[in-house]
């Protein structure tokens, strides 16, 4: 994992802030810091989305292909989560650096979206038991200034939205031979309800605080972190312990008490932004990697 | 500036792509207008006095045509008269998907400069593009595209000084599309309405191609044919089985009548290849050589093929035809020979093309629609509108079909372009070139820009890879009047005792350089097509008839075949080598006969052709014994009035020993080379081979022989050959001609096909297990290509990759194929032609016949004096039938209590029947032996063939 190291004072100083509400960029405990959304920034994929959250910057696409349904649920499409660390992120993860980090956010992220709460899977079905949409979510990091799942929990909910997968009809012949059949309208498309897609909320313990957002520097400080995932609606479809020390049960639960509340304020700002893009259609103003 | 375009695509394993191209835009393209200032173009295409005389439009004006009038209206567009259009990217792109020829044709129109046709690439134009929009079709959106270039042009060239009346049109037969456009302040018409306000060219309005949706007020309105299923359920009916897909091909002799060629893949040949369709319904609108998906009937509605000759007459009531029906669909014969019926539920793929054939003018004076004739007998009649019927009444006319309604009895069609009056000679040999697809236009100067420069002489650079052989005593031996000598001989006796033979082929490979132009227009052209007074060459002229002909007295570079033979024709040693040869005589075949012949002679040359007689004898004989067939066919040859160029005496060929010597060394050339290139090349030699009849082809002639007591063995050639030779029937000399020429019905066609591709190489009628074409390299192209692997073979040569891709040698043996058969038909139309004009010249004659083949009603004739054959018809339609009785087993045919049964000798009276202009043809009719009612008297009174229909 991406971390910095820092000096003992600086520790101590950035402590004493977080004790005091104030953290050493000006933030208060439970802050977000600024973040920027862009989605349908890569035109090859069925839908994308770029976050960046301080210098964070994480590239999400979706590519939605036939597969076969799984067995157990053959009325369901499903996700799979590919997360690729890039080496211009940090020099750690080149060669085979990023794969450690790689797999263990997509296994957190298959947690988090195993459930029924977060994503309607029976939508991305097309015949029960032949054929279902398999979403393939590629995550890119790009850079790493901390907080990487959250950042990439927000822009997987963008590129979800932005997400547009071709109608498909299935003609029957006599035989009962199955056919899927194309429209030639590229307009004529489904869109996903992204509605109940978790938020991650990662809080890290700095002294007796917890802090949301942490930056690279605060990482340092905080022995261990709890990660939540929160819906809407503030069910908590996730919880995971992170990092290498210990919390004690009082603090777990004060953690996801805030973990919730954050975690429904951030939603509700999310989607009104998600919509107004869209709303913009054509004369929004495409910013991509040059801006 | 820079657009994407997104779509989906569904690839061919099932998944669904997403494709995102780049697309640029660009503000610096054209207009292509001569007034235009701002644009600064190097060369303007589009004039600017673009004035034409329009009752609609007194100002010069543009014309952009939409997507569908250049798809439908080519054939005006074409026409000298119609300049100054803007063919936009959007329009070209759509045509050039949907036909390909259309496409290729307005190509050809816009690299006319003098057509001032501009391409406008709209779609690349910054103010022009378009994006699709919601909820819009591709084909709103391409409309919308060419509104869009049509509202930039006349706002453009609105800013032009001084050219303020200059007008943009827009012609499109969408009634949508024109109200969009006039909504925005555009002219636009409908591309009838604007031909017919050309009032300075009226002539334009008949070659109008008929919209499909006005023509409801042609036909009747009632629903004559079962609708076409849409391509998605087809290709759906066929994957599941249910229907099956093939090649459709018309009856000639029934117009009621076809058959399906199902190409099946499938492994279970148990399912029949051919299905036969009965009837209008069934056969519901397809034409000869569509692509068509047919679906079987029930068992029970299984029919046998009728041998009736229906021809269909023309509009008549519908009654007549429900009558014909029945009489096709009654004549149903014995179990046994029931075929598979099935009937046509939906075309594939149109095969149309512009068909030859003349108008049968409405019986009405002032109609304006009237039927054309096809003169291929198995494409139906056409209606078409013209004002000028009148005038092309009795001409060849060229008629291209646009469609063919559900409620209409035949397709709509319009006229394309008159070729000449019927029955001329120039007017019918055009038409019988086109009919079978035998390119014919003049060489381009592309072509000729290949050509070796004149005077040409051989160079130090020819030498090098060459011996000489001018030293050699080589003579041609060919037919009289033979130009194009492609093949020269040699014999001379060595110090051994030995003889050395020489074949030697013209070294056409040396002046066509693989993949030129040249080589191109002679790959495409496959072979020369000779017809009676014409020959159409596959080279041009100055190598065909000069710098590859090996005339005498001159050098010529040849490919030379050297083999060393012992007196009994045993070969010591052979080699291939290109060489420089000097003939010394161009002989004809009955020239060197007589030099053989008469003892007098013994110089070199006829030295040497002794030499080669002898051996040719014993080769000959060799082969024979092998088990190669001597088959035989009526050939006729024509003797031309020199002045008129008609046809004034006809004879059979007559074959001399000459004739067999050169074919026997040109057989032993081509077997050698065979055997070298297969050789060295085992995966991409080209080879012809003739495969072995299916064992029932020989019924016919085995039933026929058993008649006169002989019998045929068909189990091998050899035995083929040795039960002809002993097939005699005392006093009658000719009957055992007449069996090989049974015979010769009886074999399959031999095809060049590429060794790589095939495991089958044997040549039936020849009995060799291997052969190739190498001796006519400059009418054959299929030699040309021989010639270069045998060139690569002894190292005089290098390769190129097209001649070792197997897959690209399969694909140029299916054209040469193709070509070969179609020039053969060409030929036999073309005898048929002069046969005609001497019969003619002829008035009635009467001739003794042989009876060749037995049908249910009638009898097909041979005449051994012209070599002629024709049918005798027992049906008339303004007599009573005759009793007819058939016996299919014998096969013989009793009429009016007279057995005719399959080599009966009778008598027939030959003449011209020109009742039908477009199908002229030999009338036969009997003469002896005398049966009353049926048979005719002798000549002199002839009121039947001379009587001229109406229709």
């Amino acid at each position: 994992m991406a971390a910095v190291q820092i000096c003992e004072a600086e520790k101590v100083y950035i402590m004493h802030g977080v004790r005091d509400d104030l953290r050493v960029d000006g933030r208060g405990c439970e802050d977000y810091r600024h973040m920027e959304i862009e989605t349908d920034v890569v035109s090859n994929t069925d839908g994308s989305a770029r976050v960046k959250m301080g210098y964070t910057d994480i590239l999400v696409g979706i590519k939605a292909e036939i597969g076969k349904p799984r067995p157990m649920v053959p009325d369901e499409g499903y996700l799979e989560f590919f997360v690729d660390c890039s080496a211009n992120a940090t020099p750690e993860f080149e060669g085979r650096g990023g794969e450690e980090l790689g797999s263990e956010i997509s296994s957190t992220l298959y947690k988090v979206f195993s459930n029924r709460n977060s994503l309607d899977m029976k939508a991305l079905c097309i015949a029960p038991g032949e054929h279902c949409w398999v979403l393939y979510v590629d995550v890119l990091l790009l850079q790493c200034d901390g907080n990487l799942l959250d950042a990439t929990s927000v822009a997987i909910k963008a590129a979800l939205f932005s997400t547009r997968i071709p109608k498909v009809h299935i003609s029957e012949d006599e035989e009962g031979t199955k056919e899927l059949e194309l429209s030639d309208d590229p307009y004529d498309c489904m869109r996903l309800e992204v509605e109940d897609v978790p938020c991650i909320v990662t809080l890290c313990k700095i002294g007796h605080r917890h802090v949301v957002d942490a930056t690279l520097q605060e990482k340092a400080c905080s022995m261990a972190s709890l990660l939540i995932s929160v819906t809407r609606k503030g069910t908590v479809t996730c919880i995971r312990k992170v990092g290498g020390g210990s919390l004690d049960p009082e603090s777990i639960f004060e953690m996801t008490e805030t973990g919730k509340r954050v975690g429904k304020a951030l939603h509700a700002p999310l989607m009104k932004l998600l919509q107004e893009e869209e709303m913009l259609g054509k004369k929004k103003q495409k910013v991509g990697f040059l801006g | 500036m820079l657009k994407t375009k997104t779509f989906v695509k569904k690839t061919r394993s099932g998944r669904v792509m997403k494709v995102v191209r780049e697309h640029y835009l660009r503000d610096d393209i054209w207009c292509g207008s001569e007034l235009c200032a701002e644009c600064g173009q190097e060369t303007s295409v589009l004039q600017r006095d673009a004035y034409r005389e329009s009752s609609l439009c007194a100002s010069p004006h543009y014309i952009i045509p939409d997507t569908n009038v250049v798809l439908r209206q080519i054939d005006i567009l074409e026409d000298p008269v119609i300049n100054n259009v803007i063919i936009l990217q959007t329009v070209l792109q759509e045509v050039r998907h949907r036909s390909a020829p259309v496409y290729k044709r307005i190509k050809d129109v816009i690299h006319n400069a003098s057509k001032h046709f501009y391409t406008f690439t709209n779609e690349h134009h910054r103010e022009t593009f378009i994006e699709r929009e919601q909820g819009e079709s591709a084909n709103d959106r391409n409309d919308r595209a060419i509104r869009m270039a049509a509202k930039w042009y006349s706002e453009h060239l609105k800013k032009v000084p001084n050219a303020e009346d200059l007008r943009i049109i827009l012609l499109t037969d969408d009634k949508e599309n024109r109200e969009k456009a006039k909504a925005c302040g555009l002219t636009a018409y409908k591309f009838e309405e604007y031909i017919k306000s050309l009032t300075a060219n009226p002539e334009l309005m008949d070659r109008l191609a008929l919209d499909t949706n006005d023509v409801s007020e042609i036909s009747s309105g009632k629903i004559l044919f079962p609708e076409h299923l849409p391509l998605s359920r087809i290709q759906a009916g066929i994957k599941s089985g249910t229907f099956l897909q093939g090649v459709f091909h018309a009856s000639r002799d029934n117009y009621l009548e076809a058959t399906v060629f199902v190409q099946s893949d499938k492994e279970d040949t148990t399912e029949a290849s051919i299905i036969l369709i009965q009837g209008l319904q069934n056969l519901n609108r397809a034409m000869h050589q569509d692509t068509v998906a047919v679906e079987l009937l029930p068992r029970h509605l299984w029919v046998s093929p009728s041998s009736v000759v229906l021809v269909d007459e023309g509009p008549k009531g519908d009654s007549d035809e429900d009558e014909e029906e029945q009489k096709i669909t009654k004549c149903d014969g014995s179990q046994l020979t029931l075929k598979s019926t099935g009937k046509v539920v939906g075309i594939i793929k149109r095969n149309w093309r512009p068909f030859c054939g003349m108008l049968s003018q409405s019986e009405i004076k002032e109609a304006t629609r009237h039927l054309f004739t096809p003169a291929d007998r198995r494409i139906p009649r056409i209606r078409i509108e013209t004002r000028q019927a009148s005038a092309l009444v009795g001409q060849r006319i060229v008629v291209a079909i646009d469609g063919w309604p559900k409620n209409s009895r035949y397709p709509n069609g319009h006229f394309v372009r008159n070729l000449g009056s019927a029955g001329d000679k120039e007017t019918e040999t055009e038409v019988l070139l086109l009919e079978h697809d035998v390119p014919h236009q003049p060489f381009s100067q592309a072509v000729f820009g290949f050509l070796p420069k004149m005077p040409w002489a051989i160079t130090e650079e020819d030498m090098k890879n060459r011996i000489d052989l001018r030293n050699l005593c080589v003579c041609s031996v060919d037919p009289p009047g033979c130009t194009d000598i492609d093949d020269a001989l040699h014999c001379q006796e060595l110090e051994n005792g030995n003889l050395e033979v020489g074949v030697h082929i013209a070294d056409v490979s040396h002046f066509i350089q693989p993949g030129n132009a040249l080589d191109q227009e002679a790959a495409s052209r496959g072979t020369t097509v000779y017809l009676c007074e014409k020959r159409i060459d596959m080279v041009p002229e100055l190598l065909s008839s000069n710098l590859c002909s090996l005339r005498c007295n001159v050098d010529r570079l040849a490919f030379s075949c050297i083999w060393e033979m012992n007196h009994n024709a045993e070969i010591i040693s052979m080699r291939f080598t290109k060489s420089v040869i000097n003939s010394k005589a161009s002989l004809t075949y009955a020239e060197a006969q007589l030099r053989i012949d008469d003892a007098n002679m013994n110089d070199d040359i006829t030295k040497s052709l002794r030499g080669l007689n002898t051996l040719a004898k014993i080769l000959k004989k060799r082969r024979v014994e092998n088990g190669a067939l001597t088959l035989s066919s009526p050939e006729v040859r024509f003797h031309m009035d020199s002045e008129t160029h008609d046809p004034i005496d006809l004879q059979t060929k007559e074959l001399k020993e000459t004739n067999s010597m050169v074919e026997e060394f040109m057989l032993l050339a081509n077997i050698s080379v065979a055997q070298r290139i297969y050789q060295e090349f085992s995966e991409c030699a080209l080879l012809r081979k003739h495969p072995a009849p299916p064992p029932s082809n020989y019924d016919i002639l085995i039933k026929a022989a058993k008649s006169k007591g002989c019998i045929i063995y068909t189990d091998s050639a050899k035995a083929l050959a040795d039960s002809l030779d002993a097939a005699h029937v005392g006093g009658f000399p000719y009957f055992n001609t007449l069996l090989r020429i049974l015979a010769t019905r009886c074999m399959m066609q031999a095809v060049y096909f590429c060794s790589g591709m095939d495991n089958d190489f044997h040549h039936y009628g020849l009995a060799s297990p291997i052969y190739t074409h190498f001796t006519s390299p400059i009418r054959r192209y299929a030699d040309i290509i021989v010639h270069r692997l045998l060139a690569v073979a002894i190292g005089a040569n290098c390769t190129y990759p097209d001649l070792m891709d197997k897959h690209k040698q399969a694909a140029l043996c299916n054209n040469l194929n193709y070509r070969h058969k179609m020039a053969q038909y060409a030929q036999r139309a073309s005898v048929a032609f002069h046969t005609q004009l001497f019969f003619k010249s002829q008035g009635v004659l009467s001739e003794e016949a042989f009876v060749l083949f037995v049908r249910k009603n009638a009898i097909i004739v041979l005449i051994p004096k012209f070599g002629l054959e024709g049918t005798v018809f027992f049906e008339n339609k303004d007599k009573p039938n005759p009793r007819l009785a058939f016996n299919e087993e014998v096969p013989s045919l009793t009429v009016e209590g007279h057995t005719f049964h399959m080599f009966d000798t009778v008598k027939v009276t030959v003449s011209l029947d020109a009742s039908n202009i477009q199908h002229q043809k030999i009338r036969m009719a009997l003469l002896e032996p005398v049966i009353p009612g049926v048979s005719v008297s002798p000549p002199e009174p002839e009121p039947e063939a001379k009587r001229v229909k109406l229709s």
